[in-house]
């Protein structure tokens, strides 16, 4: 593993990749601050190259790499390496944390709604090296872990835990209930256990040791499920990756390859289920032209794209799938004063290629994607989950 | 995940994407397993069919007798071609040339190459040296020095504007803003060129590549091309990104960046793939599989001391006579190698030659005797034994 940068040809199909080393010339893109660099890195050296944050992770050149060199990877051992020995700044540390930020602004959900749309709030944050050239999420006081935490016979034969990771549980909990009425609805029994944040925003800012209290936890709580012979459900590409990937990988959690074999993308859960012919749901018709924008994320975990296979089943959907562009924001990078350009250029570019299509609605998986580019193309995202409930008319979630 | 389809093409360079478009018009599912961007994305854009001659399509008859062109047939090169125009064409990267014609191309060394079809971006960049010519480069670009092609034009000139960025994707990016597009075409007017064309190094824009084209070219009314550049080569990649996403709109499924497969046989068949990643893997069935994973440089051949291996389902690949001795050259620059002959050969339906897998069919640079060097055919060997072997996968599986 630590060895792959020595597969490196130097090709540059990893920079021709890299939506960051597009707008940024600051940034010497994956190939010099991955394999290149990693030559004169040692672990008795301090790490020293100040734009190794400069990367937002967004796994293009690992999907673009034919030699199996994974760039990210090198360089996101970096920066968690760069981390440990600099000054990491207010932004960073408050981003490592988007789940105690998420527990604290849901609790007070109307009052720090009321608060952030406001330009003298604005103001202070961006003192504080926050970026506000796109609105802040909303926050919602009835998150998922204060919803009806299971549903679905306790007879299914098929059992799973929903880990929905903070975004829908802070800022779009109607997403996630929904998904858990949809997968009750195809029969199947869901719980939603007690979780925390998947550890990838830790990670992305530089706190591996975070990042591995929180996997830790989620690890052991997500195993004991498996034990009893549940599967385990992700929406959130991100949260996949890091449950499919980090926690076996870069994290090292002792259960971490058990939760990486049997946790599924939702919509590849649902295409398995028909497979097996556990179910055989009606697609009802829906007469929508979609712009489906591809996240970097769900490129990255290899599955293909499972929802666009449920949307092929949908009589008179027409779907556009958008796979070139990365929407910029990446998670927290693009709410860093520092990476505003690069995260406004970027999502700029991707709504542009949305607007080209001239969509009825804009389809995308990850969170971050919905809020960027439902802000800059001026269409609101929905989640493929939600096409999939109103076709397939899964009732509105009460609880 | 199981995922069951028609036919699953693994590699997703020219010849793989070819093959797939070719059977999703046919109405059939198709998947394309690909473990990463291909080696065209290197490419100058360009597509070479045989180098030697005026007419490409009449050289074929000479090539040496186990050459996988002859599989195909000039008919059927030219209508694997005419489909590949069609195609780039919808998706707003037309190529100009003529089949029966090969014509040259500029490169950023000052020589010329021989081609037969090339992006429209480059229709004018046969020029002959007597020619004026104005080069508009950029300051302090990264792999591309003007001087090398002003030192062998008497009457070219070069002006240098400062884009902000050097790289050449930073620039291609760059052109995508339409503010920075007018900046450039004003001081472009500034200079009041006088020459008869303007070369530009191939970085106008990434997907937008033919409306900047023509912007420039109607602002300085006059004929302007542009030259292919080392890597990253955007000429390359816009290549890649019609072909693929031709095949998305034409509702295949892609399977990104898994290296490692393991494959599952049933008898003589081959039933599935198997992308091992970090997490659970993901299982690809087919009833038909097309192998385009190229040759050395993309992973599909890999070399031994003594040996060839094919590197997916370890077929028997041919590795020509001799020892290593024997295919010593003096010349470090000779044509040829006696190693580019090496690969998978295939009967006359592109199926591979001594094995008892039955459905599998191999297309592409992994072509036994394809010597893509040699006789610079490779992106044309790679759309027309894409097209062909999808088409004899097709003929023997008409019920799929």
């Amino acid at each position: 593993m630590a060895f792959d940068f020595q597969h490196c040809i130097r090709c540059t199909v990893c920079v021709a990749n890299c939506p960051v080393f597009k707008v940024d010339p600051a940034f010497p893109g994956p190939k010099q601050s991955g394999p290149d660099a990693e030559r004169f890195r040692s672990d008795d050296e301090p790490s020293i190259d100040r734009w190794i944050r400069l990367c937002s992770q967004c796994k293009r050149c690992e999907v673009a790499c034919p030699y199996g060199v994974n760039p990210a990877e090198i360089i996101l051992r970096e920066q968690t390496r760069y981390g440990e020995r600099h000054f990491r700044p207010f932004a960073q540390r408050l981003f490592a944390h988007t789940y105690w930020v998420g527990i604290v602004s849901s609790l007070f959900a109307p009052v720090v709604n009321l608060l952030t749309p406001r330009t003298f709030v604005k103001k202070v944050l961006s003192l504080f090296g926050l970026s506000i050239a796109i609105p802040f999420p909303l926050y919602y006081f009835h998150t998922m872990d204060r919803s009806w935490r299971w549903k679905g016979s306790r007879n299914s034969r098929k059992k799973a835990v929903f880990f929905y990771g903070c975004f829908i549980n802070y800022n779009r909990p109607d997403i996630g209930r929904g998904v858990r009425d949809l997968l009750a609805s195809l029969g199947v029994r869901v719980v939603i256990p007690r979780q925390v944040c998947c550890g990838l925003p830790a990670l992305g800012n530089g706190d591996l040791e975070t990042a591995r209290k929180f996997a830790r936890k989620n690890a052991r709580i997500l195993a004991g499920y498996i034990d009893k012979g549940f599967d385990v459900i992700y929406t959130c590409t991100s949260c996949g990756l890091s449950l499919t990937r980090d926690y076996p990988g870069i994290l090292d959690i002792a259960d971490g390859k058990k939760v990486a074999e049997n946790s599924y993308n939702l919509h590849e859960y649902i295409l398995k289920l028909m497979d097996e012919e556990y179910i055989r749901p009606v697609f009802d018709p829906l007469r929508r032209r979609v712009a489906y924008h591809i996240p970097c994320h769900l490129r990255a975990l290899g599955i293909g794209y499972p929802a666009a296979r449920l949307f092929e089943k949908i009589p008179g959907l027409e779907v556009h799938i958008l796979e070139d562009n990365c929407c910029g924001l990446a998670g927290s990078y693009g709410f860093k004063k520092r990476n505003e350009h690069t995260s406004t250029t970027l999502g700029a570019d991707a709504a542009r290629a949305i607007k080209a299509v001239d969509p009825d609605i804009l389809v995308t998986d990850c969170g971050a994607c919905k809020m960027q580019l439902g802000y800059f193309s001026g269409i609101s995202a929905c989640d493929p989950s939600e096409i999939l409930k109103e076709s397939l008319k899964v009732t509105d979630p009460g609880i | 995940m199981n995922a069951t389809y028609d036919v699953v093409i693994i590699g997703g360079g020219i010849s793989g994407m070819m093959a797939a478009i070719t059977l999703v018009g046919c109405g059939k599912k198709v998947a394309v397993v690909s473990k990463g961007d291909p080696v065209c994305c290197f490419s100058t854009g360009c597509v070479d069919v045989l180098a030697d001659g005026e007419n490409p399509l009449k050289g074929i008859g000479s090539l040496p007798e186990h050459h996988p062109y002859h599989l195909v047939g000039d008919k059927g090169i030219a209508e694997a071609l005419g489909l590949f125009r069609g195609i780039m064409s919808a998706e707003g990267i037309p190529y100009v040339g003529d089949v029966h014609a090969n014509r040259r191309v500029l490169t950023s060394l000052g020589r010329s190459k021989v081609t037969c079809l090339v992006p429209e971006t480059m229709d004018f960049s046969d020029i002959d040296p007597h020619e004026s010519l104005h080069i508009l480069s950029f300051h302090k670009m990264k792999d591309f020095y003007p001087q090398y092609i002003t030192s062998r034009y008497a009457k070219a000139a070069y002006s240098t504007f400062d884009a902000g960025v050097t790289t050449t994707v930073g620039i291609a990016e760059r052109f995508e803003d339409s503010d920075f597009l007018d900046t450039f075409t004003t001081w472009m007017r500034g200079l009041a060129i006088q020459e008869e064309r303007i070369a530009v190094p191939a970085v106008l824009g990434r997907g937008s590549s033919g409306a900047v084209y023509h912007r420039i070219g109607g602002e300085c009314g006059r004929t302007v091309f542009e030259i292919p550049t080392l890597p990253p080569s955007m000429p390359g990649l816009r290549l890649f990104g019609g072909l693929k996403n031709a095949f998305l709109r034409r509702k295949g499924d892609l399977y990104w960046g898994r290296g490692i497969y393991s494959v599952e046989k049933l008898g003589n068949q081959i039933e599935a793939v198997t992308l091992t990643g970090p997490g659970r893997s993901t299982r690809v069935e087919g009833k038909a599989f097309i192998l385009a994973t190229g040759s050395f440089v993309s992973g599909g051949l890999q070399a031994s001391r003594d040996a060839v291996m094919e590197t997916v389902f370890n077929l028997p690949s041919y590795l020509p006579p001799g020892t290593r001795d024997a295919w010593f050259q003096d010349d470090f620059f000779a044509v040829g190698h006696e190693i580019e002959k090496a690969g998978i050969r295939v009967d006359a339906s592109f199926r591979p030659l001594g094995t008892e897998i039955e459905n599998l069919y191999v297309c592409g640079s992994i072509l036994a005797f394809s010597e893509v060097m040699k006789y610079r055919c490779g992106h044309g060997m790679a759309i027309a034994t894409g097209v062909a072997a999808a088409k004899a996968c097709m003929g023997a599986y008409s019920g799929i």
